[in-house]
């Protein structure tokens, strides 16, 4: 009988379970709030794996907003004023992301470091400017009114995103679902590894004689082409598209999601950093106190961070659950020298 | 023969016992529940804060009577939720109402999200009650076709245009108007204001400023140099008495100051501008036991009165804010009509159809709905467009320009 | 040519942001941290400021040095028990203290919310009266804004080149090991420079408080502007923080006299434009 490593496989076999419990969802609920949350927070994970993928590479880029607002306003411009069809504009959407995500990259990771996290944040307003400004395709302030996507009629039966929310709950989890596949994947793959070292250390990298623009550049772009899907998808939900939607809050926001989700993890971290605060807001919202949403919301993400052992997110719980309580393993500590 | 008497018995208790409670909750009106998204956090937040303990008072005093449609009586009852002013959140806070709460009418709206909640209100059928402005006038995102159950309940951007013409009533020895607002406002709305300006000879010149500015010197110099002798600020209240308050300490005394929003209480403008630098200052008026040129029903102007004086006790200290007269009570009281008119207080579409072209009884006065021509859809009626001014320590009745009903 | 009263007004706007930068260099100097919550200090100073002068009836100077030494304690408190905690040694920790100063900017904004309440307050009274000049004038608090400013950058000269402590600040700057191995407590010196940079932000949230409007959203802007400043004047040094905040001070002004809100674009622009083109700004050291 093969050896089986329960350890490891029990762990991935309940989440796998999980997973696929929210995957068929709609079975057991049409509520649509219930749907709604989990399409919002599918948008926004999507976008906080784009920020810890440029992360991996050692940047923390403060405008992840502003791709969103490019993809959106894309697929927006697309449908709305030349009159395409949804899906097209879609993928459109991605690749200009994509593209401006690959010319702003080339010339702005070369700063690196703190100036780069300036740049983006300032990248994040400068895509509003030119949204508010530019009129006569942007439609300025007042902005976009966009469409769900056309009913599709597919054997016998319709698939209408007019009549209820779960057409755009399956599209979501399908856009998740292929971010966090290719994302993972490349974590596991040799670029992943690159990345890790050039952020790790960069001279030394550099003296191996790894172009650390290409690789920057390389996690930058893909970032920025899932992170306009992301956008794109954020749009057509909510009908409209204006200048002030996603800016730097919403930047910080995507920051946020991925730091408390945890950043070692490229998948599931996000993910689960996105479901929790997003959910954790919509709650915040129906309390009576005014004043105490911020309150709550910035003191349970600096008590988060506080009180999550040091480098890790709520990802990493899901592991320590297992070691230490279903295990009960433990836990080696090294002898720690004195300060 | 027993057994006979006692399911007799028990069918002619039960009987009683069915008959009594279908009385007794003959009696007992029945509670429609209605939603409010609005902003109740960040910047804004306290305009929305403001609104709801005078709501809530207000719906108490027209539960007492409450309304009759088809002989039976009902209540309105509120449920308020945060839309963070942001289309996200306005979308959330629709389907919070709506799917959650189970409400069939969205009222007293007036946040910058119009769109995104007028998507989850019309895909599930409920009429959304809320004013015009920037992104919802001819021109700007509002589609009858595709938005059939939206009732524009206040209009916002066309009585700026009103208060405009209340303003000149006051002042007709003025040489030029200046406009202020956030570069957020700029859009069709302000092209409406234009052109109505225009067509009726007012001078005027308007500057925009930067979201989160609160130095205005550059604008009260250009204004300055442009000749502007009155400033008209399209409702930021904070940046108004920064303005007001600048413009005095830069020596302009003579250019006067004033915010297309109502008066929260004078005591703030004087301890915030100075005492000298608030006088004069002018804002929207709604007050309509003061009205002078606009009838109201007596019964609404008491009830409003009534409102204060409870709310002032509630508070310990005198709540003079007239804001919220024009808006969720006069929303409320539009539905109820057209409930009463249509005769039924679920077929949505039976009380629009009862909204379109009517004419209704509303706190401030009695306005026809516009029909087909305006929008292509039922909305806007008229406002009072009151102004009023600060003198001492008290806010005066200044002029009135009602507004004209759309055709 | 604006008139004078733009450039009075440009003189004022670089008061704020040079005190304001200067106490954020300050910190990113020793701690190696942007505190993204600096203009949250910056509006609890004002509040402080406010309440010390309306509801306890403390006279100026006086408010405005309590304002300080309050929030400025606030400060050394956030910094020991929450950004020290934080901050692990590797590149994430940068990222750590990142999230937690933004994710204090909504806790601040909230407290405040809650205690103050959101409604607009404002300090007319404090130094009441204007110097008239002829065609404009300028109010007594105008004037007091810059005498500040002064006395400020004049203390903190002195206290940083003529005082024991001052020379242990520049030393933990400059190079922080050397520093330790020459008996100076780095650590402590760390929450002594955090309450001082942030009592000079809430001493300018205090000075300014009258002549602006005090609400607990009045963080954000002076936040972005004083880093902008030292993107200008270059993020290590004191005083790229000084010309960077007067730089700053005066386009704004001028350039929303002549452009409006076009000012907005300009200034990203010349930032974005400043981090590619040099990144290290005017006076700071070119490194990696």
């Amino acid at each position: 009988m093969r050896y089986i490593d329960y350890k490891t496989v029990l762990p991935r076999t309940v989440a796998g379970a999980l997973v696929s419990l929210i995957v068929i969802l709609p079975v057991f609920t049409t509520n649509m709030i219930t749907l709604s949350i989990f399409i919002s927070s599918g948008i926004w994970a999507v976008a906080a794996m784009g920020f810890t993928l440029i992360l991996r590479t050692g940047q923390f880029s403060l405008g992840q907003a502003a791709f969103m607002a490019i993809g959106g306003y894309t697929s927006a411009i697309f449908t709305v004023n030349l009159g395409w069809s949804f899906w097209p504009s879609f993928l459109l959407a991605g690749m200009v992301s994509g593209i401006i995500a690959l010319i702003v990259g080339s010339i702005v990771l070369r700063v690196g470091g703190t100036y780069f996290s300036i740049i983006t944040l300032a990248l994040s307003e400068v895509v509003r400017i030119i949204a508010q400004q530019w009129e006569s395709v942007t439609r300025g302030t007042r902005g976009l009114i966009t469409s769900p996507p056309s009913p599709i009629a597919i054997g016998g039966f319709e698939i209408n995103f007019y009549a209820s929310a779960v057409p755009y709950f399956y599209l979501t989890v399908m856009l998740v679902a292929v971010t966090a596949v290719v994302f993972w994947q490349i974590g596991r793959s040799r670029i992943g590894g690159t990345f890790y070292s050039i952020a790790a250390n960069p001279i030394l990298a550099e003296h191996q004689g790894i172009p650390l623009m290409k690789y920057r550049v390389i996690a930058f772009t893909v970032a920025g082409v899932f992170t306009g899907l992301a956008g794109s998808l954020y749009a057509h939900s909510l009908t409209v598209m204006t200048p002030y939607m996603l800016g730097l809050w919403q930047s910080i926001q995507i920051m946020i999601m991925s730091v408390v989700g945890g950043v070692g993890s490229l998948a599931g971290g996000p993910i689960i950093g996105s479901i929790v605060l997003y959910t954790f807001g919509i709650y915040l919202s129906r309390v009576e106190i005014y004043g105490i949403q911020q309150l709550l919301f910035g003191g349970v993400v600096v008590l988060a961070l506080l009180f999550l052992p040091k480098g890790t997110g709520l990802i990493d719980l899901w592991d320590r659950f297992w070691r230490k309580v279903v295990w009960r393993e433990e836990e080696y500590e090294p002898d720690t020298p004195d300060d | 023969m027993k057994k006979r008497y006692s399911i007799a018995t028990i069918l002619l208790i039960a009987g009683m016992v069915f008959g009594l409670s279908s009385i007794a909750s003959a009696d007992e009106p029945i509670v429609i529940k209605v939603g409010l998204p609005t902003v109740l956090s960040g910047p804004a937040a306290p305009w929305g804060q403001i609104g709801m303990e005078p709501y809530l008072t207000w719906i108490e005093l027209f539960n007492k009577e409450g309304f009759k449609v088809g002989g039976k009586t009902y209540n309105f009852k509120l449920i308020t939720v945060d839309d963070k002013n942001t289309p996200e959140g306005g979308a959330a806070a629709a389907k919070q109402l709506i799917y959650g709460d189970k409400v069939k009418f969205l009222v007293g709206h007036w946040s910058w999200n119009f769109p995104a909640v007028s998507a989850v209100a019309n895909q599930a059928k409920v009429i959304f009650m809320t004013r015009t402005g920037n992104e919802a006038v001819p021109g700007g995102l509002y589609d009858p076709k595709k938005m059939p159950y939206v009732v524009f309940a206040n209009p916002s951007q066309e009585q700026f245009v009103s208060d405009l013409f209340a303003l000149v009533d006051a002042f007709p020895k003025y040489k030029k108007i200046g406009l202020l607002d956030c570069t957020i406002g700029k859009g069709p709305g302000w092209d409406l204001v234009e052109a109505a300006l225009k067509k009726a000879g007012i001078r005027y010149t308007n500057e925009w400023f930067p979201f989160g500015t609160q130095d205005f010197a550059p604008y009260i110099t250009r204004f300055k140099e442009a000749g502007v002798d009155i400033v008209y600020v399209a409702g930021w209240v904070g940046e108004s008495m920064a303005f007001a308050k600048q413009r005095w300490e830069m020596g302009y005394k003579d250019m006067k100051v004033g915010h297309s929003g109502p008066f929260v209480s004078v005591g703030m403008y004087n301890a915030v501008c100075g005492q000298d630098a608030a006088q004069g200052f002018i804002g929207q008026y709604w007050a309509n036991w003061d009205f002078k040129k606009t009838t109201v029903n007596p019964k609404y102007v008491k009830m409003c009165q009534d409102v204060m004086k409870i709310v002032s006790k509630k508070q310990g200290k005198p709540f003079v804010y007239t804001g919220w007269i024009g808006w969720l009570p006069s929303h409320l009281l539009i539905l109820a009509q057209a409930m009463q008119k249509a005769g039924t207080v679920d077929d949505t579409d039976a009380i629009m159809k009862a909204i379109r072209g009517g004419t209704f009884d509303s706190t401030t006065g009695k306005w026809t709905m516009s029909g087909a021509k305006a929008y292509g859809s039922p909305v806007v009626f008229g406002t009072p467009s009151a102004l009023s001014m600060i003198q001492g320590d008290k806010e005066i009745y200044l002029s009135e320009h009602p507004m004209k009903p759309l055709p | 040519m604006p008139p004078v009263g733009i450039w009075i007004d440009g003189l004022i706007q670089s008061c704020t942001y040079m005190t304001m930068a200067f106490g954020m260099v300050l910190v990113f100097s020793i701690l190696g941290i942007l505190n993204w919550a600096h203009g949250q200090f910056y509006m609890m100073g004002a509040f402080v400021f406010y309440y010390a002068v309306t509801a306890a009836g403390i006279p100026f100077p006086v408010s405005l040095l309590i304002s300080g030494v309050l929030v400025g304690g606030l400060g050394i408190l956030v910094q020991k028990f929450i950004i020290e905690r934080v901050n692990i040694p590797s590149a994430q920790g940068a990222l750590y203290v990142t999230v937690a100063t933004i994710a204090l900017i909504f806790f601040f904004e909230g407290a405040a919310s809650m205690i103050f309440g959101m409604q607009d307050k404002g300090l007319a009274m404090v130094l009441p009266g204007v110097l008239d000049l002829g065609s404009f004038s300028v109010s007594y608090q105008k004037i007091a804004v810059v005498i500040f400013t002064l006395v400020i950058m004049i203390t903190m000269y002195i206290v940083l080149n003529h005082t024991k402590v001052g020379l242990a600040i520049r030393a933990a700057a400059q190079e922080p090991n050397a520093a330790s191995l020459y008996g100076i407590n780095v650590k402590r010196l760390s929450l002594l420079v955090m309450g001082i940079g942030c009592a000079l932000a809430a001493m300018a949230g205090g000075i300014m408080a009258p002549v602006y409007i005090i609400n607990p959203f009045i963080g954000g802007v002076p936040m972005i502007m004083s880093l902008l400043a030292i993107v200008i004047g270059g993020l290590g040094s004191l005083t790229g923080a000084i010309v960077g905040g007067l730089i700053l001070g005066f386009l704004n002004s001028v350039v929303a006299y002549h452009l409006s809100y076009f000012s907005e674009v300009v200034l990203f622009v010349l930032v974005i434009i400043i981090l590619l083109v040099r990144p290290q700004g005017l006076f700071g050291a070119s490194r990696k």
